[in-house]
Order: structure tokens, then C-alpha cells, then sequence
């Protein structure tokens, strides 16, 4: 995509010349490197030539208008497209070097090292215990009272704990919203993945639950690679490291979030963020 | 702007309106509340025909009709205990369900989680087209291809193999003549399969996709899927199907009939010949001529109606607890 080199950046006096990665900070190594995407839903292509990299311990954000694809891009990351027939990906992902999107990779071992928190609280149909205790079984056999230790460890990560235990025999779908999403990620910090993608996981959510979730982002991003995907771009310029802008499949505008929400380099990233389309 | 008077007609045409359509609201609730209130005089009307219809038996031989599987219609007897069919219904269907329900619940899992779709679409027709056999078709069928089938295998295998073994030795005890308890039990499994395929597989379809995803992105296989999300969510209805194929397998008569064998005896033995209430009523109502035995067959018809509401009204207990302690 080109875009005329007459739109002014939003504040004078920024250069920005060269390459989008170089914007994206040098520091962290590279967790995940996306080279090349292209994903279709049946002759729909969704994503093109998505290029980038989520760097470790860093949170990501991915913004843009409904239908831009940045949900799809996560669905690509722990390969859940897969359950669905009609949907491809074409392209290299590369999780510490080795590509993820090879056929040979083991997509459950895959999904183990990287988490996903839905849109919607998606508590399974089971004790608050057992929803937990559920995706660490997949992977260990644990004895009980370490399984508890597991269980408590990841609910106190969560900032759940002391809300739920006097009922870790309650069913996890009588918790309220937010405390649900709470638990969903307690659920999949339990299975101790490297890389956690949260697909807006405030939005069904009050403010007072966000901003806890928010909270518990940002503690996160010490031992995990976080990336979100969120509508929300206060939440994104509050939480995220790096921010990737998004639209019609394509990836706009990708640098480190400071530089996007005040000086974006295209005119669509800046007409977006000020609220004039999307 | 143009004001617009309210002149008198339109006030008194719109209050004729108004009076019009409280008419027609107050025809429309008295239709619609009748053809509830049916429902209840029609349960109401078979429970008290029964009940007049079988005192005459039940009052002679009292607790008896129930333990008594003396069943004897003769003129100079007209002894009648109802024990024979009683087991024989309870026992056919439960052998219909333990192996109705696995097998309903795989077609169901295969359609909705791992059918590929072409073939997804294919199968749920045909199970569609088995419900709507009519089950005189599974009468027949059972009585000239699935009866000798059985008699011979049963014979030649089943029988030889449990010889020595102890509590099997006395359910399966030969010789099996085709016709019996078992065989009617296979041919319910049969014909309620559809119906538990087909209602656990729409049940399974309202487990929402994101739920399953959920899991699936913890890693899960579709088995663990199947096993902790797919069923636990589902059971309620899944239950509810099962009790509804159980309420027709409970009554059904015309298949039963062509392949129990029709003996009014208690016996230990599957492959052993029995009855069904049903099959007893449809055997003997033509012929009975004395009031005695009419009665009684009524009386078995009473029973057959209150084993169903039971079954019916224990599912709704069950669903009701289960759905309270899950807490949806």
C-alpha cells in the first residue's frame, strides 16, 4: 500500500524514515516472527502479507476496525483456524525459529505454549477447580496436593484467589463476567504457556473489570510474550508495548506505541486513532 | 405548522376500534387457553377410564395383580397377576437403552465433531428416514432376519461361552429360540437409536463453538473435548433424550409383539421367551370376552401409564437437580 508523502504527521518534527520494524524498539528478542501471512476464509483472503514480530516479555496490541483481520491473525498464532474446514494459512510463523504453521509441528503441544483468552468468558462447564486443574492434566500428572499448589498459583496470578477460595467447588459459570475472564486466564497461565494472545478480552466486561484485567496484563507481561487484540484505544495505548495497526487485512503501521499513538507515520493509522473512520 | 382538531368522529370510530380488538384479544385467549386446558382433560379423562376400567381387577386381587405372574384367562380360572409383563417391559427397555444409548451418543459425537460435512449431511437424513420406519417394518424384520440370526449365534456362541461362568450362565441359559427377551430388546435399541442420535446431535450443536475452541486452545484432543466440555454441557439434554426414547420404548407394542414370544412367565434367562404389557394388551384384547379379563387388561394399561409418568416425571426431578447444581 502507498500512501501520499503529502499527509503530515500528527506532531512536527518527527522523522520517520526506514523500515517499520527497526520502529519496534531493539531491545527484546523476537518470540514470534511472522513472515509473509496470508490467511483465506474459503476464496476470502483475510490477511496479506502480514509481516512482524511480537518480541518476549513485551505485550503487542493489534488495533483496527471490525473485519480488519486482527482476531484472524491471532486464530493463526495457536493454529485454532484449523477446526474449521474452509479456513488456510499460507505464510511462515516462526515460534523461537521453527514454524509453527508446518503440518508436522503437534498443534496441541503448540497450544500449550501459547494461550488464548476469548472475547467471551468461556468458563468450561465445571467446578472453579476443575477448570483449572482441567488443561494442566492434558500435560501432567500431577498429585493432589501439588495440583492444588498449581491451582491456587494460578488463580492468585489471576488476581481470583481470594475471591473464590472458600468455592473452588462452585461451578466456574456461577462467578460473575469479570471474575469469569479472571479465570479464564488463571486457566491458561495453569498450563504455563510462553505466549498468551488475548482477543479482546475486556470488551463484554465493566470498567471496574477491565481495568483489573488490565492490571493483571501488565503484571503478566514479566513472564509471558502477551499479545491483544482490542477495539479499546485508550486500553491499547494504556497496556501494550508495541501496537500494530490494521486495516482491510493488511498490516498499515507497526512501531513501538508511544510513536503510534503520537506520531503515526500514515495518514490511516492517524485518522484512525483520532476516531475519523473505523 | 397545521393543527389538526380532533374532531368527535374520529374519537368515537377510534373507541369502536379499541372495543373491536379487546373482542378479538379476549376470542383469541379464550382459543388458546381451551386448547391448553385439552392437554389437561384429556390426561385427566385416560388416567380416570383406566382407573374405573380396572377396578374390577384390581379390587379382586388387590397387592396379588402385581406379584403374581399367574396370568390365566380361562373361564374357569380367570386368575391374573401382572408380574410377567411388568418385568418384561422394564427389562426390554433397559436392555434398549444400555445399548441404544453408547452407540446414539458415538453417531452423535462422529456427526458433530469429527464427521467431514458432505457425509455429516448424508447420515443425519438417513437417521431422519430410520425414525420414520414404521415399526410393524421392525416387527417383520425382527421376527424373519434379525430373530434366526440371533437364534444361531446365540446358540453356537453365546450360550457354549457362558456355560461356566455363574450369574451369566443363568441370564444367558440356552437353548434360545430367536424369539425372546433379548432379541426384543435388540430390536427396541433399534428403533430408539434414531432418536437419541438425532436429539443428542442437535443438543451438541448448541455447545458454543468458543467454548469448544477454548478448550481446543489449552491443547485439548476431541476426545478431552468431547469428555469434559461437549458432555458435561450437553447432559441435560442428552438425558432428556434418552427419557424420551425410553417413554417409547416403555409402550412400544407392534415390533415387541412380533418377536418376545409372548409368554406371560418370569424367567431368568434373556434368551428365554416373555411379554410386555403392551404386547399383552394388543394379544389378548380382541379376545376378551369375560369382564374379568378385560379388566385386567385395562389394569395393565393403568400400569403402563403410571411406570411412563414416573419415568417422565423422574427425568424432570433429574434435570432439575443437575441444572441446579451446575448453576446455568
Amino acid at each position: 500500500m502507498s500512501v501520499s508523502t503529502t499527509s503530515a504527521p500528527v506532531l512536527s518534527g518527527v522523522a520517520a524514515n526506514g523500515p517499520i520494524q527497526q520502529a519496534a524498539g531493539p531491545a527484546a528478542r523476537e518470540k514470534i516472527k511472522i513472515e509473509g501471512l496470508n490467511f483465506f476464509y474459503g476464496q476470502n483472503q483475510a490477511l496479506k502479507g502480514i509481516a512482524l514480530s511480537l518480541r518476549e516479555n513485551m505485550i503487542t496490541a493489534f488495533i483496527g476496525p471490525s473485519g480488519c483481520g486482527k482476531s484472524t491473525l491471532l486464530r493463526v498464532l495457536n493454529r485454532i483456524y484449523e477446526l474449521y474446514p474452509n479456513q488456510r494459512a499460507e505464510g511462515t510463523v516462526l515460534l523461537d525459529g521453527e514454524d509453527i504453521l508446518d503440518p508436522k509441528q503437534d498443534r496441541n503441544v503448540l497450544r500449550a505454549r501459547i494461550g488464548m483468552v476469548f472475547q467471551k468468558p468461556t468458563p468450561f462447564p465445571m467446578s472453579i477447580y476443575e477448570n483449572i486443574a482441567f488443561g494442566v492434566r492434558l500435560y501432567e500428572n500431577l498429585p493432589r496436593p501439588e495440583m492444588d499448589d498449581r491451582v491456587e498459583h494460578a488463580l492468585r496470578g489471576a488476581a481470583l484467589w481470594n475471591e473464590v477460595k472458600d468455592k473452588l467447588q462452585a461451578s466456574g459459570t456461577s462467578l460473575s463476567g469479570g471474575q469469569q475472564q479472571r479465570l479464564c486466564i488463571a486457566r491458561t497461565v495453569a498450563v504455563k504457556p510462553e505466549v498468551i494472545l488475548l482477543d479482546e478480552p475486556c470488551s463484554a466486561l465493566d470498567p471496574i473489570s477491565t481495568s483489573r484485567i488490565e492490571e493483571l496484563i501488565d503484571e503478566l507481561s514479566s513472564s509471558y510474550t502477551i499479545a491483544i487484540v482490542t477495539h479499546n484505544m485508550q486500553q491499547a495505548a494504556r497496556v501494550s508495548d508495541h501496537t500494530a495497526f490494521m486495516y482491510l487485512g493488511e498490516l498499515v503501521e507497526f512501531g513501538d506505541t508511544q510513536t503510534i499513538f503520537t506520531a503515526p507515520r500514515q495518514k490511516q493509522t492517524e485518522q484512525y486513532i483520532t476516531g475519523r473512520f473505523g | 405548522m397545521v393543527n389538526i382538531p380532533m374532531s368527535s368522529v374520529s374519537v368515537a370510530s377510534r373507541d369502536l376500534a379499541v372495543k373491536r380488538f379487546a373482542a378479538r384479544d379476549a376470542v383469541f385467549r379464550l382459543l388458546t387457553r381451551s386448547a391448553a386446558y385439552l392437554v389437561l382433560t384429556l390426561l385427566g379423562g385416560f388416567l380416570v377410564t383406566l382407573v374405573v376400567g380396572s377396578w374390577l381387577a384390581l379390587s379382586t386381587f388387590g397387592v396379588s395383580f402385581f406379584t403374581s405372574q399367574s396370568w390365566n384367562p380361562n373361564p374357569d380360572i380367570l386368575k391374573f397377576g401382572a408380574l410377567a409383563p411388568i418385568y418384561g417391559t422394564l427389562v426390554t427397555s433397559a436392555i434398549a437403552m444400555v445399548l441404544a444409548v453408547p452407540v446414539g451418543l458415538g453417531i452423535a459425537i462422529f456427526l458433530t465433531e469429527l464427521c467431514p460435512l458432505r457425509l455429516r449431511r448424508s447420515i443425519g437424513t438417513a437417521i431422519e428416514l430410520l425414525a420414520g420406519v414404521p415399526s410393524i417394518i421392525y416387527g417383520m424384520w425382527g421376527l424373519f432376519v434379525l430373530a434366526p440370526v440371533l437364534q444361531n449365534l446365540e446358540n453356537s456362541y453365546l450360550v457354549p461361552a457362558v456355560a461356566e461362568i455363574p450369574v451369566l450362565s443363568t441370564i444367558f441359559a440356552g437353548p434360545s429360540y430367536g424369539q425372546g427377551v433379548l432379541t426384543a430388546g435388540i430390536i427396541l435399541a433399534i428403533m430408539v437409536l434414531p432418536f437419541i442420535a438425532a436429539v443428542s446431535r442437535d443438543v451438541f450443536e448448541t455447545v458454543p463453538p468458543v467454548l469448544k475452541e477454548a478448550a481446543f486452545g489449552l491443547g485439548a484432543t476431541t476426545r478431552e473435548v468431547v469428555r469434559k466440555v461437549v458432555l458435561p454441557y450437553s447432559r441435560v439434554g442428552v438425558i432428556g433424550g434418552a427419557m424420551l426414547a425410553l417413554g417409547r420404548a416403555l409402550g412400544e407394542t407392534m415390533a415387541v409383539t412380533f418377536v418376545i414370544g409372548n409368554d406371560p412367565k418370569v424367567r431368568a434367562s434373556l434368551l428365554a421367551p416373555g411379554t410386555t404389557i403392551s404386547s399383552s394388551i394388543a394379544n389378548e384384547f380382541a379376545e376378551a370376552k369375560d369382564a374379568m379379563h378385560s379388566s385386567a387388561l385395562v389394569a395393565l394399561g393403568l400400569i403402563l401409564f403410571v411406570i411412563t409418568l414416573i419415568v417422565l416425571a423422574a427425568a424432570r426431578l433429574m434435570l432439575l437437580r443437575m441444572s441446579k447444581r451446575s448453576g446455568v
